[in-house]
């Protein structure tokens, strides 16, 4: 399964499909899987809080497809906070719409009173589960994560989900996870840098 | 045809990232919304002229506020080029150095505490009325206390902040009611005539103009709050400035034209007195003996809201400013997390409930006054330390435009903080001096050296602490200043300073 699509399904690891994630750090989390889905293909890499593109090829995957297309199409935008930000707003809507193309979620909408409201239920809850469940296991085990573990980790501790994913785990998993990011390459760990920046900043100006 | 190849395609990420972006009006509202003008004016300008007994407080509003936008004129120039731009601290950080940044900070978290903790003081005679009216019930003023105290705590738990049109709404009613106070004050003179003794000099340079000058800064608080929204504005050159200029005429117009009124209707010889005994009921008595009942009972009613409205948003400034400190790992790091479902600074907004509840008790206990001893008393001290911090950042606009060498009018990187700092620091020896008149205690209590004392203590001790960081934990004195974009500092492996990195990618 994708970056994205893992955290998405543990921040939304509730049987009703309701956020356990205030909407700002869910969206920058998310934006933050989206450009470490295409870090980790080898189409765009970070260095100085800035993102280039290094291989235009076309992604398997349409929505990374559709984000690689916007990265090439603004090319004078290449701060990654700006990146984080502009994905953020869309994020929760089009990687629920990916789960649901996958046929892990279903897409419902909910009308109250003037209001349409989308939810994502999990089709089998067992599927949606697993993220959180598998991650445990990995801080659970003495040899290294893999990189993309290691990043969705990264991105767990970032939007401040940490203790969500851990909640059972002893004091082992919490130190093995403190050293998990600092070991990851540099434009991960830059990438989850910058999340963890923005979802604070996000935080001090209060307005969600 | 070459004129159409050039033409710039419009942006999508720009277009998008624009929709949310706020205009002058917004930030106005947000930083008036935070100031609370009937809780200055029914609360502190009252209180003002009866403990400090000095008439010029209309002329120091003005003063204030001359000195305060040119310091603005500096420190909306430097805001731009900063990381985590809404905190003094930042600015001393970059000017001055990261010892004198945590003692700045130190400073901050004790004046933004003592401001939100003083107002469970005024909640009491702020609703007395209302309660009356409703319900026909007097509580004893920590019940009510304690009550507000249980609604600001959950509400900061909740990041239930106020919507933002509640509060513009709430301001403008609060504003529209200060005005048809004041003019129906101007329209019944007392002695017939309408008196501009308060404005006169002579009852402004007079023993005590350090204190009043104190309780005008105090008045200002929370203009400093323009500057958090560089980022998420139209035009960050032109819609911060404006907005911080235009909200510190606002605060200067209407805190001078009301305790101008007051000192009308009242008679300049006899305000002192007066206030002194009726405290927070002055105006309200006034307007009940012009405007009639239903005027009166909006204003008490607005009163309350206004008061409450400033607790929440002193409670949430002082939980933000925790929580960027928890994320810079100057204060343990769990101040720095938030509880996922709402993204509030849980610990650190407990921690302020916390000492909330201490101070209520402490006073519950022992009996002291709730309005001068806990509402006053704090509040001054706070405003005293904000005095404090806005002093030292004016210092530190120089030093940092002097050291960085960034293009900058001459006027902005250094006449005007320069005038600004100058000035600043007489007030504060005026403070000093004058600290006495503005508890209204004996000249030689021991309190008018304690109050003021703290800061100094709390600067050094954080300093210290910031030296013991440079060698204990270099990580983390690295990122000194930096707020929530200091997980940033220390990112890149390799090649740059890592210090420089958070603030200096953005520009």
């Amino acid at each position: 399964m994708l970056i994205a699509d893992e955290f998405f399904l543990i921040a939304h690891n509730d049987t009703r499909g309701k956020a356990k994630l205030h909407p700002a750090a869910a969206g920058l989390g998310l934006a933050g899987g989206l450009l470490g889905e295409l870090i980790l293909y080898g189409h765009i890499t970070v260095t100085s809080g800035q993102v280039t593109v290094i291989d235009r090829r076309p992604p398997a995957d349409a929505l990374a497809h559709t984000v690689l297309d916007q990265l090439i199409g603004e090319a004078q935008h290449q701060a990654v906070r700006t990146w984080l930000s502009f994905l953020a707003q869309t994020a929760v809507t089009s990687v629920g719409e990916r789960l649901a193309r996958a046929g892990v979620l279903r897409r419902q909408e909910n009308r109250r009173l003037l209001r349409t409201t989308v939810t994502y239920l999990p089709i089998d809850l067992n599927v949606a589960a697993w993220p959180a469940t598998r991650l445990r296991a990995v801080l659970e085990r003495s040899e290294p994560p893999s990189v993309p573990d290691a990043l969705l980790l990264g991105l767990i501790a970032a939007a401040g989900l940490t203790r969500e994913v851990l909640w059972s785990a002893g004091p082992r998993a919490h130190h093995r996870l403190n050293l998990i990011i600092p070991a990851l390459p540099a434009p991960l760990k830059e990438l989850v840098a910058h999340t963890e920046s923005a979802v604070g900043a996000a935080v001090l100006r209060g307005i969600p | 045809m070459s004129s159409t190849a050039t033409t710039e395609r419009p942006s999508n990420v720009s277009e998008a990232l624009a929709r949310g972006r706020l205009g002058v009006p917004s930030v106005v509202f947000f930083v008036l919304s935070a100031a609370a003008p009937l809780t200055v004016v029914a609360g502190v300008v009252t209180t003002g002229y009866g403990v400090i007994g000095v008439l010029g407080i209309p002329l120091a509003f003005l003063a204030v506020a001359a000195v305060l936008a040119l310091f603005s004129a500096g420190y909306v120039a430097m805001a731009r080029r900063m990381a985590n731009a809404g905190a003094f601290y930042a600015y001393v950080t970059r000017g001055l150095g990261r010892p004198a940044g945590v003692g700045t900070a130190w400073v901050a978290l004790i004046a933004y505490n003592a401001l939100q903790v003083g107002l469970y003081g005024a909640i009491g005679a702020a609703a007395e009325p209302v309660l009356d009216r409703l319900f026909g019930i007097q509580p004893q003023w920590w019940i009510v206390a304690l009550v507000a105290w249980a609604l600001v705590g959950v509400l900061g738990l909740l990041r239930v902040d106020i919507n933002g049109m509640v509060l513009a709404v709430l301001l403008c009613a609060e504003i529209a009611v200060i005005v048809v106070f004041d003019l129906a004050q101007l329209g019944n003179p007392a002695g017939g005539s309408v008196s501009f003794a308060a404005f006169s000099p002579d009852n402004f340079f007079v023993p005590g103009v350090g204190a009043v000058l104190v309780l005008a800064i105090l008045g200002f608080v929370g203009f400093e709050a323009s500057v958090v929204f560089s980022e998420e504005s139209k035009d960050p050159k032109r819609t911060v400035p404006m907005a911080t200029y235009l909200s510190v005429a606002i605060i200067a117009v209407v805190y001078a034209l009301s305790s101008w009124s007051m000192t009308v209707a009242v008679g300049p010889d006899r305000i002192v007195e007066e206030a002194g005994a009726q405290s927070v009921g002055l105006i309200f008595n006034l307007a009940g003996a012009h405007l009639g009942d239903t005027v009166l009972t909006i204003g008490q009613a607005l009163f309350l809201t206004s008061v409450l409205a400033a607790m929440i948003s002193f409670h949430n400034t002082t939980a933000r400013y925790t929580f960027a400190l928890g994320r810079e790992r100057v204060l343990p790091a769990v101040f720095g997390r938030t509880s996922p479902m709402t993204g509030a600074p849980q610990a650190a907004s407990l921690a302020q409930s916390g000492l909330g509840l201490v101070v209520i008790l402490l006073y519950a206990v022992n009996g002291w006054d709730p309005v001068l001893q806990l509402f006053f008393w704090l509040g001054t001290s706070g405003g005293f330390g904000v005095l404090l911090m806005i002093a030292t950042t004016a210092v530190a606009i120089i030093t940092y435009f002097a050291r960085s060498g960034e293009q900058e009018t001459l006027w902005r990187r250094l006449i005007a903080p320069g005038i600004a700092a100058i000035a600043l620091t007489a007030i504060i020896v005026l403070a000093v001096q004058n600290f006495a008149n503005l508890l209204g205690v004996e000249p030689d209590s021991p309190l008018r050296w304690l109050f003021p004392a703290v800061y100094p203590v709390a600067a050094l001790l954080g300093a210290l602490w910031g030296v013991a960081l440079r060698r204990n934990r270099p990580d983390t004195y690295a990122r000194i200043g930096l707020g929530a974009e200091s997980a940033t500092a220390v990112a890149p492996p390799s090649g740059t300073d890592p210090v420089s990195t958070g603030a200096e990618v953005r520009r």
